[in-house]
């Protein structure tokens, strides 16, 4: 007898502290984003697409040579005074799987990896980019800002 | 004369009941989903309208576009005829809510009584459709649902018995009239019967934790598994305007009903309803669901007796 009224006074005392915990976090601030209007600001070293800084380039095609599926193409030519200069460097993102070796081996940091994250396009020719463009990611950050 | 004044009443109370029902059930849905992102932190619908408040007629309409598919080898016409028998007893029992002094659409010398017996019959309709639907996870859930609704009517009649043998009268406005001194629930026999008709009530109106006959992961939402479109949507449009019927009862029979001070009555009923609407609501997202044999063991165990002697002590309380 006396367990059974042990039983409902224990319990009942455990169901007020549970609800005592949902009742806090209705007044704490919410987590979510209310996503296309905010926005998340992307981590240090969040992986996105692969972007290029044409000044810093010295043409020394190891990003080509070091990626696993050979999704970057680079191609050069040379001044009137002897020096390498960049001429196409395009970059097939279906193929990338953003694993950032490009990045790591690229000895003037030229190459990075950036923190664009909407990258659904409607067409697979959309997702054949010419890094040298400097519009190139424009659309992606258009779609973003609507 | 009379008559025909009497059927143009009735006409108005008709339109004027099913209006606000209508408009009710869609608030209770809105804020059901807002109070559930707010206990996880979240947003809830924020798009369609103000913070979502158009939400459920975005909702309403696309369930009114829906295709309304019939299965095979259902029993038709128990099928067809099953959300029918859950909606209309829940509207009937609007009745004899009173939301203000004259306020009420018929103040029956039975009222309460009858609400009971009214809100019983929703059972059918649960039954008819799992039933109808033949479907062995709807039958199941038809089945756990009319066991349970069965056990947890007898605490719930026992603690609004006690709060009769108080009021001494069946009438919902005698029984409101008799709180314009003190709230039933400050009395100690009274508040354990609240909270039992609260719990019981819960269990009633198969809301979690007590949603044993939708558990979606056991049962695949139970008995209105195979409903779709506009029948569906009357399942979830019952369920919520019982919700609220329950709430007001709860309001009328414990809380003093639509009494209270410099608001008007209609506000002091809705903001007592609304307010253990919330509880409810509160309740549902916070407690885990429980199995068949603890809610049935808890109805028969612990709610009725404790109802059963709390009645007894009420009664003693009153001979003196």
């Amino acid at each position: 007898m006396r367990k059974y009224f042990q039983n409902i006074i224990t319990g009942g005392i455990s169901l007020i502290k549970g609800l005592s915990v949902t009742f806090k976090n209705i007044f704490i601030p919410r987590i979510t984003l209310q996503y296309p209007k905010q926005k998340q600001a992307m981590t240090e070293r969040y992986r996105g697409l692969v972007d290029l800084r044409k000044e810093k380039c010295i043409v020394c095609s190891q990003c080509v040579r070091i990626c696993p599926t050979a999704c970057l193409s680079l191609a050069s030519k040379l001044t009137e005074d002897k020096k390498k200069v960049i001429e196409s460097f395009k970059y097939q993102m279906e193929l990338c799987c953003f694993c950032g070796l490009c990045e790591q081996v690229c000895p003037a940091s030229a190459v990075y990896l950036n923190k664009i994250y909407e990258v659904a396009v409607y067409s697979r020719d959309d997702l054949k980019i010419d890094l040298l463009d400097p519009e190139k990611y424009a659309k992606f950050d258009s779609r973003v800002s609507k | 004369m009379v008559s025909y004044l009497d059927i143009i009443r009735s006409i108005f109370a008709g339109v004027l009941v099913l209006g606000f029902l209508s408009i009710s059930a869609m608030f209770l849905i809105w804020w059901e989903r807002k109070v559930s992102a707010a206990v996880q932190n979240r947003y809830g619908p924020m798009r369609v309208g103000w913070h979502g408040l158009l939400q459920p007629i975005a909702d309403a309409v696309k369930l009114l576009l829906k295709e309304n598919i019939c299965p095979k080898s259902a029993d038709k016409l128990t099928w067809w005829l099953a959300p029918f028998f859950s909606v209309a007893p829940v509207i009937m029992a609007f009745i004899c809510i009173p939301f203000g002094r004259k306020l009420i659409v018929s103040d029956l010398n039975v009222g309460i009584f009858y609400i009971i017996a009214i809100t019983s019959v929703c059972i059918f309709g649960i039954f008819m459709a799992g039933w109808g639907s033949n479907n062995k996870y709807s039958l199941l859930s038809a089945m756990r649902q009319t066991a349970q609704i069965i056990s947890y009517e007898v605490p719930l009649t026992i603690s609004v018995v006690t709060v009769l043998m108080f009021a001494r009268s069946l009438s919902m406005q005698d029984i409101v009239a008799a709180q314009s001194k003190y709230w039933f629930v400050v009395y100690p026999n009274l508040t354990i019967a609240f909270i039992i008709y609260i719990i019981s009530a819960t269990a009633e109106i198969n809301r979690a934790p007590f949603d044993i006959s939708e558990a979606e992961s056991e049962l695949v939402a139970g008995f209105h598994t195979e409903y779709s479109g506009m029948k569906f949507a009357m399942f979830f449009i019952g369920e919520y305007t019982n919700f609220f019927v329950i709430s007001a009862i709860a309001a009328t029979l414990f809380l003093g009903g639509w009494q209270g001070p410099f608001l008007p009555p209609v506000v002091w009923f809705l903001l007592k309803t609304y307010g253990i609407v919330f509880v409810l609501m509160w309740v549902r997202w916070t407690f885990p669901r429980v199995r068949i044999d603890q809610l049935m063991s808890f109805a028969w165990k612990v709610l009725t007796p404790i109802a059963l002697i709390n009645l007894l002590i009420a009664g003693l309380f009153l001979v003196k």
